[in-house]
């Protein structure tokens, strides 16, 4: 039992003081309980979403030899919070001719259907919102209902630009859906599960991380899962010089803060993924076992380094063509993909019989 | 095969190039920041800089340079200087009056090339001329003033400390 376990029993019993103040029945019933972790873990990723959107303008900043926000708050800390509450008082302007319902729907798909993903995310040892045999797959399963929310938000705004940002979106993440599975089958041929948390283990336990023997597949799943959260150079379902702004067009104020807080999960559910699945998750690095800290510190500065890496790729690449862009995904991720799953499992063969 | 082998070399070749590109903006992210903080930080301007016209004054003299010669007013192109002059007593002419329109000002300059009496100048470090409203872009010779610092009357700021120069 580690610290971040003994902080959800201490929620638990306030809660139970709280239920035998008013009278109420001991148990408290999971509904509430899940309700009240769902909370907490929404403040929490709001919160880390905000810090990343400062990130990002202080990475690009300075990779242009500015200095970026500065002015509100200590280093410009409290820009974000200050955008926030601009975004969310603004007012909610919608197209006279859109689909209300689908247009009402959306952003609440899209935000929704990855902010699931955060409930598997390993992030210390036995520390998980709900461990889940299947992790891998549910994330993968879960987090594809994104591109659901993104084509309704095209098709209902009634704007030829959202549409067409829509489409490319469907496009795009429908055959960048592929590679990012196939880059994952390896480790879980090697590791034979698809619980995230035993996959970590099995990294502490085998003594190297997955990120050595799978490079190919690291580096596949890295640009697969960039891809999926629509950032560039794959950003084509918004690109601004081309759509305006793609699928959100139309939105504004709280839905299109919807749609942002959607993307920048995207890329904390893509980048803890990776970070479990080949970077040894919670795992502290071999030369620096000795430090008493909690392997969700290893974690979050794991995640920050995964998640510097793919702003960089933003502020660095150039935004690929249509074509390019399936051209990249099908002739060469796949291949690719499929050929690291053809080695490893040649490399288990031959490990097998040496035993 | 030579298709298959193109294949490979083509994917390392833009992976190569890809961590060159990456390496480069990885370098600019540490380098150090070029940005001037405007209104804390101000860049010296270069010496030839233009800004808002200033009148020269003499202090041992006690009196402007200029001898409303008039050169300047018809020099420029925009009408923005109406100067009048005056003969004195002793014989020598004399500036009396002088109003700038400085919101027609185009600062092209050649008000300062006609002067041949060393009476109208540019200085760069008055750069910050806007104002909240029109009227406040007349000038007349009281605002235009301006003494040429000398080394005696501005000496260096490490020695003005100890003694209070004026």
């Amino acid at each position: 039992m580690s610290g971040s376990l003994k902080l959800l029993k201490l929620i638990n019993v306030i809660l139970e003081h709280v239920y035998k103040f008013l009278g109420l029945t001991n148990p408290i019933p999971e509904v509430i309980n899940a309700f009240i972790t769902a909370a907490i873990s929404f403040a929490v990723i709001s919160v880390f979403v905000m810090f990343l959107v400062w990130m990002e303008r202080k990475v690009s900043a300075h990779m242009q030899s500015r200095i970026g926000p500065n002015r509100v708050g200590p280093f410009g800390l409290l820009q974000t919070l200050a955008d926030a509450i601009k975004l969310t008082t603004k007012e909610n302007m919608e197209p006279q001719k859109r689909d209300k319902i689908p247009y009402f729907i959306a952003p609440i798909i899209a935000f929704v259907a990855t902010f699931m993903g955060v409930v598997v995310i390993p992030l210390d040892k036995g520390v998980t919102i709900q461990n889940l045999n299947i992790g891998v797959l549910y994330i993968i399963a879960i987090t594809s209902f994104t591109v659901i929310g993104i084509l309704t938000a095209g098709w209902s705004s009634n704007n030829k630009f959202s549409l067409i940002g829509g489409f490319r979106s469907a496009a795009q993440i429908i055959s960048y859906e592929i590679p990012l599975v196939l880059s994952l089958v390896p480790v879980i041929m090697i590791t034979g599960t698809l619980d995230l948390q035993k996959i970590v283990e099995y990294q502490a336990h085998a003594g190297y991380w997955f990120v050595g023997p799978q490079i190919i597949g690291f580096l596949v799943f890295l640009t697969a899962s960039t891809a999926e959260s629509n950032r560039a150079p794959f950003d084509i379902p918004e690109a601004e010089s081309e759509l305006t702004g793609g699928f959100h067009t139309e939105y504004s104020g709280i839905k299109f803060a919807m749609f942002f807080l959607g993307e920048y999960i995207s890329i904390i559910i893509g980048s803890s993924v990776a970070v479990s699945v080949f970077l040894g998750g919670w795992i502290a690095p071999a030369f620096m076992n000795f430090l008493p800290v909690p392997g969700f510190f290893w974690f979050v500065i794991k995640v920050l380094l995964v998640i510097y890496l793919i702003m960089a790729f933003r502020w660095t690449f150039p935004r690929l063509r249509v074509d390019q862009l399936m051209d990249f995904g099908w002739k060469i991720l796949i291949p690719i993909a499929i050929l690291n799953i053809f080695l490893t499992g040649l490399w288990i063969l031959w490990f097998s019989k040496g035993v | 095969m030579k298709k298959i082998v193109t294949y490979f070399k083509d994917i390392i070749v833009g992976l190569v190039n890809l961590i060159l590109g990456m390496s480069v903006t990885i370098k600019y992210f540490f380098k150090k920041t070029n940005t001037q903080q405007y209104p804390e930080e101000k860049l010296p301007l270069p010496d030839r800089s233009r800004s808002l016209i200033k009148l020269i004054y003499d202090q041992e003299k006690e009196e402007f340079n200029c001898v409303a010669c008039m050169m300047c007013q018809k020099a420029c192109p925009n009408n923005c200087i109406k100067l009048e002059g005056a003969r004195m007593p002793d014989g020598k002419r004399k500036m009396i009056n002088f109003k700038l329109d400085f919101s027609t000002c185009i600062f092209c300059g050649y008000c300062v090339e006609a002067c041949g009496f060393d009476a109208l100048t540019f200085i760069p470090e008055d750069y910050e001329n806007s104002v909240y409203q029109r009227g406040s872009l007349l000038h007349d010779e009281h605002a235009l003033k301006w003494v040429r610092p000398t080394v005696a009357s501005n000496p260096p700021r490490e020695l003005n400390q100890s003694t209070q120069v004026i």
